[in-house]
């Protein structure tokens, strides 16, 4: 990270929100070797939640950083701010958020239940805006940075991905944050990730036919995206503000070409 | 049709593997009657991976929706579960009859997590040999009627080669609910 200083990250603090696998865990261990310590936030206190939030905290120690494991569903306002408050307890600041935990049901828009389309908006949209309001004394106090993490689905179609829609809406509060949190020191930006092989790539591909068939040099690791995050909160990021930044390896400018490449072919 | 291409022993060894490679543990352990949540140690993550491999084995298409899912969409929210998430009366009885064995265990107002746990090696056999028997009787795309297996899993037609197309899991829930609907006007 040659645009850092060496020592920038060094005792600084980071929270990920479901930084228990896929990009979330990268992201965990992005920081770490950075030099910072890190938060691990999961889902659910108990089972295979813990146990990988666990495993990703070994990591980060075997890094040589500290680690704190903590378990809340960011949809429910009161579990965020009891995890701010261990947060706060653990090192007493808190310097970089990143907003990466989702989950969304995989259907037709008008097939949701009343339910279904309550949990996509609580935990992708509302349990975001817990997390910012509950940490904002601690980045204020650090003039911290939040990075959000969307995907392209907030500007393509994708099939039976209503998640796509919160991430329009992500995108739009990044710029807002930025500009009502950027006049109190913290500076808000995002990162739009293209296709990852992680577990949610799993469900992802039962949905989207051919999925599997995108070539391996478009997809992109969770590690890139990762230290794209850990660039937009270094020094060397410093005049970027309210922007989302696509790391697709190239996958968006793609994407447009097979409409005109099948008719030729007649 | 009932097909006879594909032998049940041929399903079960298949199944057996998916999970032994999904869930990565030793194909010894797995049992028809082993509970993959609670016998073998599966997460619901899991699930997703041993579908994939056995729709890739059989050229089939698993449901990606529960029977819950589907009741709900078909009779309406809350058909299935109630609003503090347990199972309503009308949907343990449809679940009794699709499940004979489990019949039992299903009860009005169990917690709907309690569900997955019900998943067996046997019933996921069932699951896969439900859809192969949605073998169309001639080939959709040349009309022939004379399929042939291939690597001993893949039912391709003999004529044109094209692969076979059954019902997907989704469809086949969808058409079963509706005639248990028509049936017994349960909803
Ligand atoms: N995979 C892709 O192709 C892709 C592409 C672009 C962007 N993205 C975005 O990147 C982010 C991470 O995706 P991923 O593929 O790495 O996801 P993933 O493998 O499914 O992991 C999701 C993480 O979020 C946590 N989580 C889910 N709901 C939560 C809640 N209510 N409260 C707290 N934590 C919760 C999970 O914790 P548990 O372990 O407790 O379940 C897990 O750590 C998401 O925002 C996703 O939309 C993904
Ligand atoms: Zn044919």
């Amino acid at each position: 990270m040659g645009v850092a200083e060496d020592s920038f990250f060094t005792d600084k603090v980071a929270i990920i929100t479901g930084g228990s696998r896929g990009i979330g865990r990268a992201t965990a261990l992005a920081f770490a070797k950075a030099g910072a310590d890190v938060v691990v936030n999961h889902s659910k206190p108990e089972g295979g939640s813990k146990k990988k939030a666990e495993e990703v905290c070994r990591a980060i120690e075997d890094l040589g950083r500290a680690s704190l494991a903590v378990a809340a569903d960011i949809a429910l306002k009161a579990s965020v701010g009891e995890m701010m408050e261990a947060v706060s307890r653990w090192r007493g600041r808190l310097d970089f958020l990143v907003l990466n935990a989702a989950r969304a049901p995989f259907k037709p828009i008008e097939k949701l239940l009343e339910r279904e389309m309550r949990q996509l908006v609580e935990t992708n949209y509302m349990g975001n805006i817990f997390c910012i309001q509950k940490a904002l004394p601690l980045l204020e106090a650090s003039g911290g940075k939040i990075v959000f993490i969307s995907s392209l689905g907030s500007r393509f179609y994708n099939p039976s991905y209503p998640l796509g829609s919160m991430k329009a809406a992500m995108e739009a509060l990044v710029r807002d944050c930025s500009e009502t949190l950027g006049e109190r020191g913290v500076s808000v930006n995002a990162v739009c990730g293209g296709i990852v092989r992680t577990d949610s790539f799993k469900t992802l591909r039962q949905y989207m036919e051919d999925l599997e068939n995108i070539p391996e040099e478009l997809c992109v690791s969770p590690e890139a995206l990762a230290d794209v995050v850990v660039f937009l909160c270094s020094p060397g990021a410093r005049g970027i503000r309210g922007q989302t930044v696509v790391v697709d390896n190239g996958l968006a400018n793609r994407l447009y070409r097979p409409a005109w490449a099948k008719k030729n072919r007649g | 049709m009932k097909q006879n291409l594909i032998a049940e022993q041929r399903v079960m060894d298949e199944v057996k593997k998916a999970i032994a490679e999904g869930i990565d543990i030793d194909p010894g352990r797995i049992k028809p009657e082993s509970s993959l949540m609670k016998d073998l140690g599966a997460e619901s993550l899991d699930f997703l991976d041993i579908n994939y491999r056995l729709e890739q084995t059989f050229g089939i298409k698993m449901a990606r929706r529960t029977v819950i899912d589907h009741m709900e969409e078909l009779f309406g929210e809350e058909s299935a579960i109630d609003a503090e998430g347990k199972l309503t009366a009308k949907a343990a009885e449809v679940l009794a009859m699709r499940y004979d064995g489990h019949g039992d265990k299903i009860n009005s107002g169990m917690d709907i997590d309690e569900l997955p746990v019900m998943v067996t090696v046997s019933s996921i056999v069932e699951g896969v040999t439900n859809l192969l028997d949605t073998l169309p009787e001639k080939c959709s795309n040349c009309g022939a009627g004379d399929w042939k297996v291939e690597e001993e899993s893949r039912v391709v037609c003999g004529s044109c080669a094209e692969p076979a197309e059954f019902t997907s899991g989704d469809d086949l829930i969808e058409d079963w609910l509706n005639k248990i609907q028509e049936e017994k006007k349960i909803f």
